[in-house]
């Protein structure tokens, strides 16, 4: 079984394998698939790349998706912490009645908000910003709900000894539950950035100007406009994962495990 | 601790920033939506909008198009629901009976579900070209007749579930995974030491013990398939024929091409009753059949 699941392995990662060799071949090897590897290795589709040219600015794209994934990622867990706690610790009125509501809006898919979404941030002038991205995915109820679950089990004998010691609540969140919660926050992040750095039907909707793109709906646009230069579409789609796909190579237990638990809790 | 006077208002302090977001984000847009569909929007003057009632709705029900969508939706859905699981749990009990490498096995086949869906279009798009892609040459160096892929109405569908396999079917088995790694071996042990086969163990041990986890790949792909919308915008624009253009794809076409802001918000609403009423259907249907 060990040499099966091997083979198997193997053949999922192949692609990225024709990926990465295709990205170094020319034009009229991409188009004749004899070779796995490139005849002669041939940077000018990452020269082209680079030039950031203002049709397909590449380099601009890339900044916009740290940008973007990275306050998401910074936002949802600041807020939803803060939430959780809330509900969870200081158990305000209404708390509870308030995470049921959340985790029903849960249930609603994802597009349902784009129409409705498209006129509010219309209305605050938020369209073709990255704010339109932002803010609407730090309103998920997702960090919360799993916040929450994850702030119930903490014992309570830690939190009452720092209230007698004197602590505010404030200095109670950021000193004692918030680091318990480590490892909970960062199943959140991974969660959360992976998710908003590969976004696409969003920025596609929201962001007009080319110029605004994060990499998902770059690559897209590049594929429709230059549909006949496959060397150089796969040259700026290995650009735009090489980040996720590094991150993932170092982290990947901890990835795995965040993201299975985040789907199984509940 | 329940909160009094200062420290109710510096719980509330903290719950504020989530509640605007979410009021803002959430709540305010579910009921612009349901507004939306029921009224005849005039872009220009929200306010002289005229109330059409259901009309969106029942325009959808005598809606070719409508239905073209639904039918690509439910087509994609019946056949990447149950390939995910089949494959899911067959890879899952594959990396199992690993004696070593699992991890790295593992790791390999996760490792797609981190591309983008506009990534992994491409890239299939490439593979599947009918003149210069890799399946096609491998199919045509072994003697085979070159595949439409994705220029055939039939062929389209299934290529678009066989790209979405690969893109996602490393999480749905890393879930049965975990899952199959939870049940204590001794289950095992002690059926094979009264004489069960190794089949016997898989069907009334290991199946029965999975079950909780398979559901909830079932209801969770189910509802993902009913989603569908990049793979298709990549590969194929819908295409050809509209023969991949789903529910998703429609609604959006609708409102942002079309500019058709209520009839997008009802096709949304309709698919979120579709996607409500099936997971509930599914996870009554296999608890009716008593095992559960």
């Amino acid at each position: 079984m060990t040499g099966v699941m091997s083979l198997v392995g193997l053949l999922f990662v192949a692609p990225f394998a024709f990926m990465f060799f295709a990205s170094f071949k020319k034009e009229a090897e991409v188009l004749k698939p004899e070779a796995i590897l490139p005849r002669a290795w041939d940077i000018s589709n990452y020269e082209a790349v680079a030039r950031n040219s203002v049709e397909a600015p590449v380099g601009l794209w890339f900044l916009n998706s740290v940008f973007i994934a990275s306050a998401t990622t910074l936002l949802v867990v600041m807020v939803s912490a803060m939430a959780a706690f809330a509900i969870t610790r200081i158990r305000v009125r209404g708390g509870a009645t308030l995470l049921s509501v959340v985790v029903g809006t849960m249930m609603i898919p994802g597009q349902l908000f784009l129409i409705p979404l498209y006129v509010i941030l219309s209305r605050m002038g938020l369209l073709d910003t990255p704010y339109s991205m932002i803010l609407p995915a730090s309103a998920g109820g997702f960090g919360v709900f799993m916040l929450s679950q994850f702030m119930r089990s903490l014992p309570v004998a830690i939190e009452e000894a720092a209230l007698i010691d004197g602590c505010t609540p404030a200095q109670l969140f950021w000193r004692v539950t918030l680091p318990l919660c480590g490892p909970s926050l960062a199943t959140l992040a991974v969660f959360t950035f992976v998710a908003s750095w590969n976004d696409y039907i969003t920025p596609l909707v929201f962001m007009e100007s080319v110029t605004n793109y994060t990499l998902p709906v770059g690559i897209a646009l590049f594929q429709s406009s230059y549909s006949t230069q496959y060397g150089l579409t796969i040259a700026t789609s290995l650009i735009a994962t090489a980040p996720l796909v590094l991150m993932f190579l170092i982290f990947q237990k901890q990835i795995i495990e965040s993201m299975t638990s985040s789907g199984l809790k509940d | 601790m329940r909160a009094r006077g200062k420290d109710a208002l510096t719980g509330y302090l903290f719950l504020a920033p989530f509640l605007v977001l979410f009021a803002c984000f959430v709540i305010l847009p579910v009921g612009i939506s349901l507004w939306l569909s029921v009224v005849r929007l005039d872009l220009a003057n929200a306010s002289s909008s005229q109330f059409i009632g259901a009309q969106n709705y029942t325009d959808a029900v005598g809606d070719n198009f409508f239905w073209m969508a639904a039918q690509a939706t439910g087509k994609y859905a019946l056949l990447m629901t149950p390939s995910v699981l089949i494959l899911g749990t067959a890879i899952a009990l594959g990396l199992h009976a690993m004696s070593r490498g699992r991890e790295m096995a593992r790791a390999l086949i996760y490792l797609p579900s981190m591309l983008n869906v506009a990534a992994t279009g491409i890239l299939w798009q490439w593979f599947l070209n009918n003149e210069f892609g890799l399946f096609n040459y491998v199919i045509k160096k072994l003697g085979g007749q070159s595949v439409p892929w994705l220029t055939d109405a039939n062929m389209a569908m299934p290529s678009i579930v066989l790209m979405s396999l690969w893109w996602t079917v490393g999480g749905t088995s890393v879930i049965i995974l975990t899952a199959l790694q939870q049940i204590p071996k001794m289950f095992f042990e002690a059926a094979a030491l009264d004489g069960a086969t190794e089949r016997q163990i898989f069907g009334k041990v290991m199946l029965p013990l999975l079950k909780p986890v398979l559901l909830f790949v079932f209801v969770t792909t189910t509802i993902a398939s009913f989603q569908m919308f990049g793979q298709a915008m990549i590969l194929t624009a819908g295409g050809p024929t509209f023969s991949t253009r789903g529910l998703v794809q429609y609604m959006f076409e609708t409102a942002f091409n079309g500019y058709r802001f209520g009839y997008g918000a009802a096709i949304s609403w309709l698919l979120f009753a579709g996607i409500a009423v099936f997971s509930v259907a599914q996870a009554r249907l296999l608890r009716s059949r008593g095992d559960l």
